[in-house]
Order: structure tokens, then sequence, then C-alpha cells
């Protein structure tokens, strides 16, 4: 009995003089938290979305952190479901030592985790790209990607101006980003005289495309614009699109050119035209991230983890400016930064709380991403 | 409009002889251990992702994996009996019910801790995609699935119907203690027909696969349909699931084709409702029924 109680003294001695240890320690690292999809649907885009933060993390803890201390990340799985998101996100939001959270690509989890992020009142930066996410009065989401306005424009302007074609065929998913996609590419389109010939709906996680592809056949367009929120989804249109007998030009949504996309459907998207918020050579950033995305993990990088790897960046310099960890100061000092040049482009803020106001229109020349141009709008002011 | 109903006529059909597949599989677990399972469209699932590992990983010949995959899932079959249904087997339906949903989640998020989330393809039977007829593409790959659905209808008819197995499998069905009373092995039975779900299960993975993709979700956007053909045929009801199947197949591609694309899940549960309202007991009725 007396050694039990030794022992049980001599732990609890240990745990007494190492707990103010463990506390200096955590004091010392800057933690931020990151809601991914580690699970469901998406679980693959949230490894890529680690990939990308880790990247950056490592980069600038190499370099001594932010106002000399550390960075570090704290998941949380979304489970790639609105209820899922809205649970990881208040597991985070109760934490206090976090001070600035990086969320999610998806735009219908953002809206659900909006309520709780507007409660907690810290930043948030997010990938999510349906327009309506900065435009609802939530001073505290950051959107480290263009918004759909701008794929949308991009998608509009090249299709019909560039390319100049007339007969526009337009499918999308009926989630948040396909339908906020569709409202916004339908709008750009009226404003260029365009009505579609046909706006196809579907919901995701379909089996068989035979109906959506043969109503575009039917249709005969000149160009087909796509807003496809998952890439077997995108997989399996694209294959039963060719062999259906399709070859209409087909200009898509980033999901294109997707890296899982291009590898589920292969050859059936040679030639198509994408918009990306990330093409490797759209710039020396974006070439270099590319460099160093490939050097670590082996694969050639897309946009599921660029814009979590300038998210992270965008973190840490907001952090630098604003000397504190306050959630005002760093608002305020991300609002501040203009002319960052990330892997996705060049970062000018504006109020609403969009880094970026651009698109890439890239081409697929037999599985190859090849880089067309920079399309630029001007911020919102 | 007209001219596009051949295409979509044999799509419908091919799709549907997935879900039929599927359905057989869940068929045959309720007529022999009255259990509900709802990690039926998971065997598809982990069918496939054992085919791609076989194939890309470990680099064995097409028809060796696929026939493996197979193999492999009747033998998972008799483990996922012994862990998810027998230790309960005396419980309430709802009880064993609840096991598979738990089933349902555990093992889609083992494979993706141990495979990770990328989806994979991988090739179909052929190597030809398909062949054009008159206005329809025949894809090879659905070819396949309608004949070895026909195939595997023909055999289970052989099978239940005309060999002593099937007269113990259906004695079982019908009355445990009584079959157990004529020396049947219950136990046996039983297992048997996990195994044999598990690898019906597994043959739809694995035919579905190439057109689908092998990915985490695929289960459950199978099992969904799976069940909902279950309850149009009939419950329990062997040609009910075929036909079911085959119906929801149909609705969704003819809805999807000619009233709305958005809508395209619904229509194979309008069908469902429509069913459930105007024979409750399915197109092929209850085994219940034929009980009493």
């Amino acid at each position: 009995m007396t050694g039990i109680n030794r022992r049980a003294m001599l732990l609890g001695t240990a745990a007494a003089l190492a707990a103010p240890a463990i506390i200096a320690r955590a004091a010392e690292t800057i933690r931020i938290g990151v809601v991914s999809p580690e699970t469901g649907a998406a679980a693959e885009s949230g490894q890529y979305m680690r990939n990308g933060i880790n990247l950056a993390l490592d980069a600038i803890n190499e370099k001594g952190g932010v106002l000399g201390r550390k960075l570090e990340i704290v998941v949380a799985d979304d489970q790639t479901t609105n209820p899922g998101a809205v649970l990881a996100f208040s597991r985070l939001a109760s934490d206090h030592s976090i001070v600035a959270f990086i969320g999610s690509i998806r735009s219908t989890q953002v809206q659900a985790m909006a309520p709780g992020v507007l409660k907690t009142a810290k930043p948030m930066m997010i990938g999510g790209t349906d327009p309506k996410l900065t435009h609802q009065g939530n001073r505290w989401l950051f959107r480290c990607r263009p918004n759909d306005t701008y794929s949308a424009k991009t998608i509009a302007a090249y299709g019909v101006q560039t390319l100049g074609r007339k007969k526009i065929a337009m499918i999308a998913s009926t989630d948040a980003f396909g339908t906020g996609g569709r409202e916004a590419l339908t709008s750009e389109l009226k404003a260029l005289g365009i009505t579609p010939a046909l706006t196809l709906g579907y919901a995701n996680q379909q089996a068989d495309f035979t109906p959506e592809v043969l109503q575009i056949r039917s249709a005969n367009p000149d160009l087909i614009t796509s807003y496809f929120t998952y890439e077997t989804d995108l997989g399996v249109f694209a294959k039963q699109l060719r062999q259906l007998g399709v070859r209409t030009t087909w200009l898509g949504s980033p999901s294109i050119v997707d890296t899982a996309a291009l590898e589920l459907a292969g050859p059936a998207l040679y030639g198509t035209y994408g918009v990306a918020d990330y093409a490797v050579n759209a710039s020396p950033t974006s070439k270099a991230y590319a460099a160093a995305y490939e050097k670590r993990f082996g694969k050639v990088p897309d946009n599921q983890s660029s814009w979590a790897y300038d998210a992270t960046n965008v973190l840490a310099i907001a952090l630098a400016n604003a000397k504190s960890t306050a959630p005002e100061a760093i608002r305020t000092a991300i609002l501040g930064i203009q002319g960052y040049k990330g892997a996705e482009g060049t970062y000018d803020f504006d109020q609403n709380g969009d880094g970026l106001h651009g698109y890439s229109v890239v081409q697929n020349q037999n599985g190859k991403i090849n880089f067309i141009k920079y399309v630029e709008f001007p911020k919102p002011s | 409009m007209l001219a596009i109903l051949p295409q979509l006529l044999y799509t419908g059909v091919g799709i549907g002889a997935v879900y039929a597949i599927a359905s057989l599989g869940f068929v045959l677990l309720i007529r022999a251990a009255d259990v509900v399972n709802f990690a039926q469209g998971q065997f598809s699932m982990l069918g496939a992702y054992i085919m791609l590992v076989l194939l890309v990983g470990v680099g064995v010949p097409y028809w060796a994996a696929f026939l493996l995959a197979v193999v492999l899932m009747a033998g998972f079959g008799v483990l996922f009996a012994g862990a998810v249904y027998w230790p309960l087997r005396h419980r309430s339906q709802l009880t064993v019910i609840i096991s598979t949903i738990g089933a349902s989640i555990l093992l889609p998020n083992a494979v993706l801790a141990i495979y990770g989330p990328s989806p994979a393809t991988v090739p179909g039977l052929f190597a030809s995609q398909g062949f054009r007829l008159g206005s329809v593409f025949v894809d090879s790959q659905y070819l396949s699935i309608i004949v070895i659905a026909i195939l595997m209808v023909v055999l289970q008819y052989v099978v239940f119907e005309k060999t002593l197995l099937g007269k113990k499998l259906q004695a079982t069905s019908q009355d445990k203690e009584m079959a157990a009373m004529l020396g049947i092995s219950v136990a046996g039975m039983v297992l048997f027909t996990f195994a044999y779900s598990a690898a019906l299960g597994a043959l739809a993975g694995v035919l579905v696969a190439p057109v689908l993709f092998v990915s985490v979700g695929m289960g459950a956007t199978l099992a969904l349909k799976a069940f909902a053909a279950n309850i149009i045929g009939g419950y329990g009801s062997i040609p009910g699931a075929i036909l079911g199947g085959l119906i929801i197949g149909l609705a969704e591609t003819l809805g999807a084709a000619y009233i709305s694309t958005p809508y395209k899940d619904a229509f194979g549960f309008v069908i469902l409702l429509i069913v459930l309202l105007a024979r409750p007991r399915g197109l092929f009725g209850e085994l219940i029924a034929e009980k009493a």
C-alpha cells in the first residue's frame, strides 16, 4: 500500500511540476481553429486543405512564427455536412485560446457556420464562393478566393466575348454553391444580352447523368457552362457527355480543373475550358507554390489547398501587422492587406471581406492545365 | 424529345439492374434472418474497394480481382453476421436494425481511415466503352450489368426453388423453430445467407464501380435506392426486388429527362409512396401474407 501511495505522490508531484510548463508552452503558440472535411463526401478536399495550411505554417514557424510566437492549428472535422460544420465550429469556438479560424471551401457549410462566427466575433477565413457570404452583414468572414460573381463574370466574358458563343446551356448543382453560381451566371449573361438556351439543376451524388446529357444534346448549344460541386458527379457527367457524342465546347467552374476530377474523368475532359482561382502558371507566386507543394506532397496542387495556404499567410500577416491577437485588431489588419501576392492571386481586401477580384481562364490540353489569361475586375468601393 | 427515349430506356434499365442486384442482397437477409440490413450498401462499397486494391495495389489480373472481391466479401458477410447480428439475434428486430446502422457508419469511416478519401477509377469489364446501335449508345458496362443481373435472378430462382439448400433456406426463413426441429442447421443457413448477401452487395459494387467511381460515399447512394426497390416490389420478395429496382431506375431516368432534373431522386420515392398507398404490401405482397 505504501508503495502505491508513494508512487501516486511522485506522479502527483511530477504533474504539479509539469503543469506550469504546459501552461507556459500553450501561451507561446498562437492557435488557429481549422474546420475541415476530414470525413464524408468531401474528405478528399480536407486533406488538400490541411496540406496547404501546413505548408504555410511550417514556413512561417521556421522563420520564428508571428509576434515571437509559433502558430499552431486545431482541426475539427465538419463531416462534409452542415450540422457537422456547426458542431465542429462550436467545439472550436468554445476554446478561448483560439484567435482566428480557417473555415470551409464549401459555401453551404460556411453559410451554416456564419451565425456562430458572428456570435463568436473572431475572424474566419473562408473559401466558399457563394457571393452572399460576404454580403449579408457578417463582418467576420474573409474570403481567400474570388467569389462567384467573378467566376460568372469571367465565364460570361470569355464564353461570349472571346469565344463568340451565343447559344448557352448551363448545368449546376442545386446546393448553395451551384445555385449561387447559376444565379450569378444567368445575370451576367443577361447583361451581355443572352438568355441561356437550357438551364439544368441536379442534386449532388448522382449515379447517372444520361437524362441531363440527352437534354443538352437535344438543345444543341454552342457552349456548355457548369457549376459542379463534387468531382464524382463531374466525372460521371463528363464521361457520359462524351459517350453520347456531345463534343460542344465546355467552360466550367473551378471544379473542372480540380486534381481529383482530372484523375477521374481523364480524356473526357480534354479540350475543356475552366475558370480557375488557382492556376499553376498564373504568376511567379503560384508557380513557386506549386513547386513547394509538389516537392512535399508529390502532387500538383489545386485550389483546394492554395486558398488555405493563402488564408494561413494572410492571417499571419494580419497578426504581425496588428501586433495583437485581439479580434478587432486582426480584422482591421486583414482589411488593410493590399497588394499581397498569394498563390491564388493578388489580395486587395475590400470592405466586404473579399480578398480577390478576378479569375484565370485555363484549358485542359491532354490532361495538362494550361493557363490562358487572367481576367481582373475592379474592386468594389 | 421522343428521339431520346430508346437511350433513356437503356440507361434506365442499366441503372435499375444495379439497384436490383443490390436489392437482392437486402431481400435475402429479410427472408432468412428477418434482418433489415442498413449496411447493405456498404457491402457494395467494400467490394469495390477490395477490387481496387487487388487491381491497382497488388496487381492481380482483372477477372481474378473481380471474382476475389466477391468471394472475399462472402467471407466478410460471415464476420459481419458474427459481429453485428449474432450477439443480438434474440433481441427485437429494432436492436438488430440499429446495430446494422452502426455498421453502416463504421464501415465507410474505416475505409476512409485506411484508404484515404480520394475517389478512384477502375476499368470496366470490357476494354471498349460501348458501341452504337441506331440512335442508342450501348454502354458496355451497363450491358454487362444487365446480363449479370439476369443471370443472378436465374441462379437465385434455381437455388431457392430447385435445390435442397434452397428449400432449407426457405424453411428457415419461414419458421426457425420448426426448421430446427427438422434437423436443419438454422445457424448455418443464416450464416450462409449473410455470406451470399454480402457477395451480392459486392457484385453490385464491382459492377457499378467503373460507372460511378470507387468512393467512400458510393454505398449510401446505392443503399437507399435498393431499399426503396425492395419496398416497391414487396417487402422480402425476390421478383419484387428485381422489378422494384427496374422501376426506380426507369422512373428516375425518364422523370429527369421529361419532367425535372433537380427532382430526379424524388421520382423513385413518389412511386414508392403511390405503391405504399395503393398496395401497402408492395407489388408482390409480403411474406406474412403467404404465411397467414
